[in-house]
């Protein structure tokens, strides 16, 4: 049976870390809209660009200030030869999980992986945590994710099917296109809009259709 | 002189990734029409809601739009 209350004023602040790379942009769209439609609020560094602040002091604003946050480890492992593997999102997981300690705090919170147990095997201090996996799939990301804020709170929120919420991100990704083509935007430029914009529209969007 | 204007509704079809295959949707509703192995048989199936004043819009895997076909 599903959960029947409905708290459309639904506010928490849920800090995003992942992967800013061109490659996980369409993946992050899909989780901003996932939230945003869940009634959620992302925080996320790239919002914020005030180039006078350090930025692991917004980090560590933005992590204090949220209910929820949710951490890819997507890119735990290098592509190519060369290529560093990225640090920045195991060691924001660690201080978020350090600040929850230490705090006592009942923050909860999300773990992503692309394939299956890959943290684990990377990270094995995290061998019993619960890691969902997305196999950087956008439609399976949201499932993922609409999955486990049910099953992680109990204040829900509007809570909507899934594949609801996957074929609403298609209809804004076209309200998107229609709307920034008619401003004389070109496809190269509605593909390269900022994730800020991309949040303003999507709130735009949501709002009217509520 | 008053002007009125009659805003015409828009109806649109959308061709839209679904598991491993994909799903032509009418906007508004809450189930998909039909369900395709391929994107190809749900691009010419489209075509019939096309020639009844719908647009059809062809998705890519990631949501964005490939293709927008104006109604007929």
């Amino acid at each position: 049976m599903g959960k029947s209350k409905i708290v459309v004023d639904f506010n928490y602040n849920v800090f995003i870390n992942c992967p800013f790379d061109k490659e996980y942009t369409p993946l992050l769209k899909s989780i901003i809209f996932c939230l945003i439609k869940l009634g959620l609020q992302p925080k996320i560094a790239l919002v914020s660009n005030d180039g006078s602040e350090v930025r692991f002091e917004k980090i560590r604003k933005m992590i204090e200030e949220s209910d929820f946050s949710i951490h890819d480890l997507s890119r735990h492992k290098s592509n190519k030869v060369g290529e560093y593997y990225r640090l920045n999102m195991p060691f924001e997981l660690g201080f978020d999980i350090g600040n929850k300690l230490y705090k006592n705090s009942n923050k909860k919170i999300l773990i992503l992986e692309s394939e299956e147990y890959s943290v684990q095997k990377a990270l094995s201090d995290l061998a019993f945590s619960d890691c969902r996996c997305h196999n950087s799939d956008l439609e399976e990301a949201i499932y993922v994710i609409r999955e486990w804020f049910y099953e992680n709170t109990n204040h829900i929120v509007l809570m909507v099917a899934p594949n609801i919420i996957w074929d609403e991100y298609n209809y804004f990704q076209s309200y998107l296109f229609s709307t920034l083509s008619n401003e004389g935007r070109s496809h190269k430029a509605i593909d390269r809009i900022s994730i800020k914009e991309f949040m303003d529209y999507a709130k735009d969007y949501l709002t009217i259709k509520r | 002189m008053e002007v009125t204007t009659k805003k015409k509704s828009i109806k649109r079809t959308h061709i839209i990734k679904r598991g491993k295959g994909w799903a032509l949707k009418k906007e508004g509703n809450i189930r998909a029409t039909k369900l395709y192995e391929t994107k190809d048989a749900a691009i010419k199936d489209a075509q019939k809601d096309r020639k009844n004043g719908s647009d059809v819009v062809i998705h890519k895997t990631d949501g964005t739009v490939e293709k927008w076909e104006k109604a007929k």
